[in-house]
């Protein structure tokens, strides 16, 4: 009976061990890599997976503080722009991650995408030229700012990742440019994008990045100039786009912003459901700013031109520093906020922000500079471009962060022209001219071609003004070589200091440093050159 | 066969009889079971030739019940009723034997019958605990029997200590228990683990309660705790196989023994919980003080003006501190219990509440104070019908925790960042804010900013079946699960602040739900035969366990502000508003067996297997098989010691060796899988989704653990003073991880992988002394251990990796421990202009003298990432604990000892550096050891302002400036108590009556004044991906109360 019992007990036991189907468990509640690719609306998913990874917020606005246009507290934006970044600086790996996570998925999504055979062969090319575009843009972003990167063309392994070598930066630059070039074709115009499609990649703007990915490269002005000119002159292929009329709608008014045909390309939102909240710690406390985590600096403002057309420190241009933010460029009023700034609310009430110590009627003042405080303004300015009146509590805006607007391709325009050594009146007049005119600009000593000036840093000082708080600041001001000087030395803030003797009175927010021989490129992360024998590290950082 | 059978059931009928009233008045059925034998007892009685009766007491001269009387080397015996009274029929064949009185926790007693009728017997405790009954994996063992390295605690030192959780009141119990509280907030979780981290993945032990695996520790009240056996090695452990690596908890909750009269008794305990702060802003004046110096010092004009400074010292301070945020606050519990059982069966039922209020001040404008509540009721029933044997434990605990809406992280460090001139309030009750605050004025956020409420409910059932089939073949049956299911209620309220601000105008109002469902069946049969001096038992079974979870939450914002409903405007969060979440499935199917083998009670054996095929893994990954073997040898056993027996009256010598595993990891992982998710894009202002992938790994399988383990047991002075040793060594392979050796550049997250190796080394020591006067008796215990690990391989080929952890940084080398703070060393400050011209430096950072110097460890002159080192080791070493008992008559106090021998920690944030980031406005008492040409070895360096060349060279580097001393000794727990002589409290009805004065948390002594030295910013595997610890925490808080205990 015992040996009964034992051999029914081993039996059950052979039974539960044998019966091992109930140990096959498939989630239930995602797909497996069989079913996945067979259903039309995982594909656009997937491919809605590469859009969301294109870009955010966060790289958005951050690069700003790594230029002379910005002070940002905040650790590595600090670090980097103080010129004490090392390798193991977390944003130097965040955003190369952030960069490769992009492309890994866009090449998941390229390799399986032939997996599905009910979507028509058109409409898959459309698909793949879209993934396309957003590989070929992380890879110029990784190269503009890490010289030399990996080309990761394929789906990878973790193998493979471990021994993939940096391409030089010509050829990182060529596979952008070949990508944009062969997917032209696949690309809708934006004239052709119905309502429902706006912000997907269009004809329009694989050229306008294209035209920026060779006008940063400095010797290439002569294609920046035909790229420029398809999109300027030839907008029956390549879309309808213009000025739009008013500068501060493209970034406030959600229907202009959304919908303005000055647009190319813009990182896509939608109110309440897919947001962005960093204006929260932009504006000022009293109209419910939380902290400042980025603060415009007084050698921002001081670029802003006279209504006249002169810069403040021109002669005749009735600069007043005393009275210093009256008859300034118009996009001034549109970008930042400055002391006694009238700030109109949502429901179109009004508040005066007051930035300088101990002015403001209601004590405490929030919004007056403090030295060394976190919550108020360390250069005493705050933002006001990008604000949306239609946020959400706390600044929960659903507004579209432009990436490429016809503005710029006016500048590269420009800038390639003068480079080229054909600026004229007409170039003039189709580009600083008409943005100043859009600007609000009436004086025709601002509109009107000014001839032989110093026009190179006429272009310069217009594009950093137009674009300002768009990201393009860090680009310029490393392309063009001037960062070792702006980046240099003390960065300020507005003329409030408690020691009117240094530097004029104007606030010393930081002192910077910037080492050519290193600061032009970051540095590879630690984590990848310790992991990557064949990465190596770029001139002037350890390890 | 049968006729044997027969006579033992009709014996059992005798003995029954006088109980039958006192069963139906329990309530309980067993009564109708012994009617049908009854019409054969006449056929029997007169086998018997001599009845003998008697009372068994104990050492107070209280009856003892449940005692096991027997006549000596046979079987036939009795047990003692609630009397302590017994009666026995001997056959006179054996009328020239003994009677043998043995009863647990006593020592056994055996006596001659000679011819007497009547025999009365006192028995004394035993004074060790080498003779007890250990809960074993699917079973129990005499301590003295045990080969494995088990730990216990009984519920002596559980009882009577004011904590909610189990786990709180383990700690320090068991050396190598290392239990470590992240967060003093009432409710939180706590980290544990035994003999240390030997992996990189989950540290965390099995925990088994009443058999059934996956029981939850946090939610178990701890008065209906028996007993906790801690399964430390694989000899103990390896019946657990795929999940034993960490070690066992097996838990063994309370239960009415068998003829024992019914009692009822209530424990109950009140007190307040006071929170002590630690940490002291300087003076507001001082504070300015100290900034006009940060900004000097860094080649700034001074922010603060003399007048000004006068001005704010004129005014005085404001309330703006923690203090102003906490409250006293009540910490109770009430517990009562019933138990008792007759010839053939026994209940427990108990019911529990316990209350922790939180110490910080508000309800969050609605509702009860923050706080913990538990409410558990629980009922264990056994019925003994015939050969089979039956169990039910049925337990039901509803939890409810109740917490502010913006974190005490946020809490904690707003109150610290704002320098002591601002208030909280003003006179007309207004919140205020200020120019340092940003968004919160924390008074206001706990008094009206509504509130994190969660609801758990749980029902815990195990139906436990025996049936003896023959004397020595017994089946046993087992099912038993869990039902969880888990409530979240969030909710958002607007408070508004002067001048300007406002928290909460999102009126979020978060809803969430989630289901759980936990089973495990189990089917075994134990066979024991005694051949002469070979003892054998032998345990065969197999087990299922399955796991299901699924859950949902729904979130909505600007909602009524007074009601939190959906109003006009009210917007669904669509981003945090999701059905089917953590839906999660797994199972395990398994095999385990085990073979005792003992020679002469002196030599001992047992080998433990279990196979195990778990869902987690790949069909051919699936399937492990962990064996162990260990062996004991009981010396004092041998006729060679007997010359020492007076003086070393127990000595064991045991080893085990085998493998164990681990398997903690998330399902799925070696399928790819891709998921939809919503809002990923939008397109012409309409939301689009997306669809992401998890990157599969086809090879994941079981971690493996080798365990070795060498112990003593030993006894000296008649068993008064135990001790026990054990040392072990583990290697910890096949370690599932995410991948280290995988650059940025391939662009995902690793699954898990086996790719690590850990050994783990370290041993543990227990020593008790009992002293047992005529009137006083005392008690020491005390526990010590240690465990040192050292990585083997990380992954790959790849040796080390560093993980930026704010401003320093973590390693992971191999050779080293697992996880060790990592950066600078400091080596003094730059004394004057000529030290640091000659002193090597960071390039190209301008120091001035009272900045920190660092060690050039290469000796290049230059100071940069070559000369960063390891700074040291955040696990706690040398962790023990130390128990003293004494009673005197009615009185008798208990104090309980607890503490780290070494650990490093390293802190950060304003409670670390004065005026930090920026983000800080203040300086503490603490951190005014500054450094000054008159105060060259300071602790901390000059002052500075962020972004000056000062401040990066001495608080951006990540240098052992940020290094603590975390050691501590605590004086955890007093309790002193007087019970009253029975021969009073009974004639109220009372056994028992018991007053007694609790004190908790009373003192501790550690070189880390300013913060809980406990308090660690690592989870249970060292992750270097923890969140640094920024000292923000809920403040220790240190309990008074009194108790009281009746027992009727």
């Amino acid at each position: 009976m015992k040996f009964y019992k034992k051999l029914l007990i081993v039996s059950v036991a052979v039974a539960a061990i044998s019966g091992c189907k109930k140990l096959d468990i498939a989630p239930t509640d995602r797909f497996s890599d069989l079913t996945f690719w067979q259903v039309d609306a995982n594909v656009y998913n997937a491919l809605n997976n590469n859009y969301s990874l294109l870009y955010n917020s966060g790289l958005y606005f951050d690069a700003e503080a790594l230029s002379d246009n910005a002070y940002s507290p905040s650790g590595d934006l600090n670090v980097i722009a103080s010129g004490n970044a090392t390798s193991q600086t977390g944003k130097f790996a965040g955003d190369w991650n952030n960069y490769y996570s992009a492309i890994k998925s866009c090449n998941i999504f390229l390799a399986n995408i032939d997996k599905n055979s009910t979507l028509p062969a058109a409409t898959k090319a459309r698909l793949v030229a879209e993934t396309r575009f957003i590989r070929a843009f992380e890879h110029f972003n990784l190269t503009k700012w890490y010289g030399d990167v990996p080309i990761v063309d394929k789906d990878i392994s973790p193998e493979e990742a471990q021994t993939i070598s940096r391409s030089p930066k010509a050829a990182v630059v060529k596979f952008v440019v070949d990508e944009l070039e062969a997917i032209v074709n696949d690309l809708p115009s934006s004239t052709n994008l119905p309502a429902n499609e706006n912000g997907r990649i269009t004809k329009g703007a694989a050229l306008a990045l294209e035209a920026r990915v060779l006008l940063y490269q400095g010797d290439r002005m002569a294609d920046v100039v035909t790229i420029c000119e398809k999109l300027m002159n030839d907008q029956g292929t390549y879309g309808a786009y213009g000025l739009e009329s008013s500068y501060s709608a493209l970034f406030s008014d959600p229907n202009v912003n959304k919908n303005t045909k000055e647009s190319i390309l813009s990182l896509q939102y939608v109110p309440t459901l897919r947001t962005w909240q960093n204006f929260w710690d932009f504006a000022p406390r009293t109209v419910g700013g939380r902290v400042s985590n980025m603060a415009p600096t007084q050698e921002l403002v001081d670029d802003y031109i006279m209504l006249n057309g002169k810069g403040i420190k021109e002669a005749g241009s009735g600069y007043n520093e005393s009275n210093p933010y009256v008859n300034r460029d118009p996009r001034l009023t549109a970008t930042i906020v400055y002391d006694r700034y009238t700030w109109v609310n949502a429901n179109n009430t009004t508040k005066t922000i007051y930035i300088k110590p101990g002015t403001d009627p209601v004590q405490p003042g929030l919004d007056e500079y403090s030295a060394g405080s976190q919550a108020a303004s360390a250069t005493a300015y705050y933002w006001r471009k990008y604000y949306d009146p239609s946020a959400l509590a706390n600044f929960v805006s659903g507004n579209n962060l432009h990436l490429i607007r016809y503005a710029e391709i006016l500048l590269d325009y420009a800038e390639a022209k003068q480079s080229l050594g054909q600026m004229d009146a007409t170039v003039w007049n189709k580009t600083i001219g008409a943005l100043r005119q859009r600007a609000g600009f009436t004086d025709a000593g601002a509109l009107n071609y000014p001839g032989a000036a110093d026009m190179t840093n006429i272009i310069r000082r217009e594009r950093r003004v137009e674009l300002a708080m768009e990201g393009i600041r860090p680009d310029d001001i490393r392309r063009w070589k001037i960062a070792e000087t702006v980046m240099n030395g003390y960065i300020h803030g507005a003329k409030f200091s408690t020691d009117q003797s240094t530097d004029n009175g104007y606030i010393r927010t930081q002192l910077r440093k910037f080492n050519p021989n290193r600061d032009y490129l970051w540095a590879i992360p630690a984590h990848d050159v310790d992991l990557n024998k064949n990465l190596g590290q770029n001139p002037g950082y350890t390890n | 066969m049968r006729s044997k059978l027969l006579h033992n059931l009709k014996l059992k009928w005798l003995y029954t009889r006088p109980l039958l009233a006192l069963l139906g008045l329990a309530g309980v059925s067993g009564a109708a079971q012994a009617a049908p034998i009854k019409a054969n007892t006449y056929t029997t009685v007169n086998r018997f030739d001599k009845t003998i009766t008697g009372r068994v007491t104990d050492e107070n001269n209280q009856p003892l019940p449940g005692v096991n009387v027997s006549i000596a080397g046979t079987t036939i015996g009795t047990t003692t009723d609630v009397n302590g009274r017994y009666r026995l029929n001997i056959p006179d064949a054996y009328a020239g034997r003994s009677l043998t009185y043995s009863f647990v926790g006593y020592t056994a007693q055996t006596n001659t019958i000679d011819g007497r009728n009547e025999i009365n017997v006192s028995l004394k405790p035993n004074n060790t605990s080498l003779n007890e009954v250990v809960v074993v994996g699917y079973g129990t063992q005499k301590r003295i029997n045990v080969t494995g390295a088990v730990g216990t605690i009984s519920s002596k030192n559980i009882e009577n200590k004011p904590v909610l959780n189990t786990f709180q009141a383990l700690q320090g119990e068991s050396p190598n228990l290392i239990i470590q509280q992240t967060n003093l907030n009432p409710g939180s979780d706590v980290t544990v683990n035994i003999r240390g981290v030997g992996t990189l993945g989950d540290n965390t032990p099995l925990v088994v309660i009443d058999g059934i695996v996956g029981g939850n520790l946090n939610t178990l009240n701890p008065n209906d705790i028996a007993s906790v056996s801690v399964l430390k090695d694989a000899g103990s452990a390896a019946i657990y196989g795929s999940r034993a690596a960490n070690g066992v908890i097996l838990v063994t909750t309370k239960a009415g023994k068998v003829n024992s009269k019914p009692t009822v008794s209530y424990n109950g305990s009140f007190g307040l919980q006071d929170a002590k702060v630690l940490v002291h802003k300087v003076d507001a004046w001082d504070n300015a003080y100290y900034k006009n110096q940060a900004l000097i010092n860094s080649g700034l004009p001074p922010a603060y003006t003399p007048e000004q400074i006068q001005a704010l010292k004129d005014a005085g301070n404001g309330t703006w501190d923690i203090e102003h945020l906490l409250k006293k606050a009540p910490l109770q519990s009430h517990n009562v219990s019933l138990s008792g059982g007759g010839q053939n069966n026994s209940y427990y039922v108990s019911a529990g509440y316990q209350d922790q209020g939180s110490n910080l001040i508000g309800n969050g404008g609605s509702g009860a104070d923050f706080g913990y509540q538990k409410y558990n009721l629980r009922m264990n029933q056994t019925s003994i019908v015939g050969k089979f044997r039956s169990n039910i434990i049925l337990n039901y605990t509803k939890t409810r925790n109740k917490t502010n809406s913006v974190g005490d992280n946020n809490i904690f460090a707003d109150a610290n960042r704002v320098p002591h001139n601002y208030n909280w309030k003003d006179e007309n009750g207004n919140y205020l804010t200020n120019p340092v605050a940003s968004q919160y004025n924390e008074y206001g956020v706990l008094e009206k900013g509504g509130y994190n409420q969660a609801d758990n409910d749980e029902i815990f059932g195990a139906f436990n079946g025996q049936l003896s089939i023959t004397k020595d073949l017994k089946l046993i049956g087992e099912f038993g699960g869990t039902i969880q299911n888990n409530g979240t209620f969030f909710r958002r309220t607007q408070v508004n602040y002067l001048p300007a601000g406002v928290y909460g105008n999102d009126l979020t109002v978060l809803d969430g739900n989630s289901k759980s469902l936990l089973t495990n069946t189990k089917l075994s049969t134990e066979y024991t035969k005694r051949i002469n001096d070979h003892s054998f038992k032998i345990q065969l079974g197999v087990s299922s366990e399955t796991y299901s979870q699924r859950g949902f939450q729904l979130q909505k914002t600007l909602t009524d502000p007074l009601l939190g409903t959906p109003t006009t405007g009210t917007i669904v969060d669509t981003q945090n508003s999701n059905n089917s979440i953590a839906v999660n499935s797994s199972s395990l199917l398994s095999a385990f067996g085990r073979l005792n083998y003992s020679y002469k009670e002196r030599y001992l054996f047992e080998a433990l297997f279990r196979e195990d095929a778990s869902s987690k893994f790949a069909a051919g990954n699936r399937a492990s098989f962990f064996p162990s073997v260990s062996a004991g040898w009981i010396v004092t056993q041998e006729s060679f010691m007997e010359l020492v027996k007076n003086t070393l009256s127990t000595l064991k010598l045991r080893a085990s060796y085998g493998t164990v595993g681990n398997q903690n990891v998330n399902n799925y992982q070696y399928q790819t899988t891709y998921f939809n998710y919503p809002n990923a894009y939008g397109f012409g202002n309409n939301i689009v989704g997306g669809a992401g992938t998890n990157i599969a790994n086809r090879d994941i399988t079981w971690e493996k653990a080798a365990k070795l383990n060498i112990g003593l047991d030993a006894g000296l002075f008649d068993d008064k003073l135990t001790a026990t040793f054990d040392y072990f060594r583990e290697v910890r392979s096949n370690i599932l991880a995410p991948r280290a050796d995988v650059p940025f550049i391939f662009g995902a997250g690793s699954p898990d992988y086996n790719v690590a190796k850990v050994r783990n080394t370290g041993w543990e020591a227990a020593i008790t002394y009992n002293l047992r006067g005529k009137e006083v008796s005392q008690s020491f215990s005390i526990n010590v251990a240690d465990n040192k690990n050292t990585l083997l391989k990380l992954t790959g080929s790849a040796s080390e990796t560093i993980y930026n952890q704010d401003v320093f940084q973590l390693i992971r080398r191999v050779g080293e421990p697992v996880t060790q703070y990592y950066g600078y060393q400091t080596n003094g400050f730059f004394q004057n202009q000529q030290d640091i011209d000659n002193s090597p430096k960071i390039a190209g950072n301008n120091v001035q003298p009272g900045d920190l110097k660092f060690k050039d460890r290469n000796g290049d002159g230059i100071i940069d990432e070559k000369d960063k080192t390891v700074l040291g080791n955040p696990f706690p070493r040398y962790t023990f604990g130390f128990t003293y008992r004494i009673a005197y008559k009615g009185f008798d106090m208990s104090l309980f000892i607890q503490g780290v021998g070494k650990r490093d920690a390293f802190l950060r944030g304003e409670l670390v550096e004065p005026f930090h980031y920026g983000y800080g406005a203040t300086v503490y008492e603490h951190q005014t050891d500054i450094w000054s040409p008159s105060n060259p070895n300071a602790r901390y360096p000059i002052l500075a302002n962020i972004g000056s060349p000062s401040n990066t060279n001495n608080w951006r580097t990540g240098s052992d400036l940020y290094k603590y001393d975390a050691a501590y000794i605590r004086l955890k727990n007093v309790n002193i108590g007087y019970s009253f002589s029975p021969n009073v409290t009974r004639k109220l009805g009372i056994q028992r009556l018991r007053l007694s004065l609790i004190g908790q948390n009373l003192a501790t002594l550690s070189k880390l004044k300013f913060i809980d030295p406990e308090t660690s910013e690592f989870g249970n595997n060292l992750s270097p991906n923890s969140a640094s610890n920024s000292a923000r925490q809920y403040p220790l808080p240190v309990f008074y109360g009194a108790g009281l205990d009746i027992t009727f």
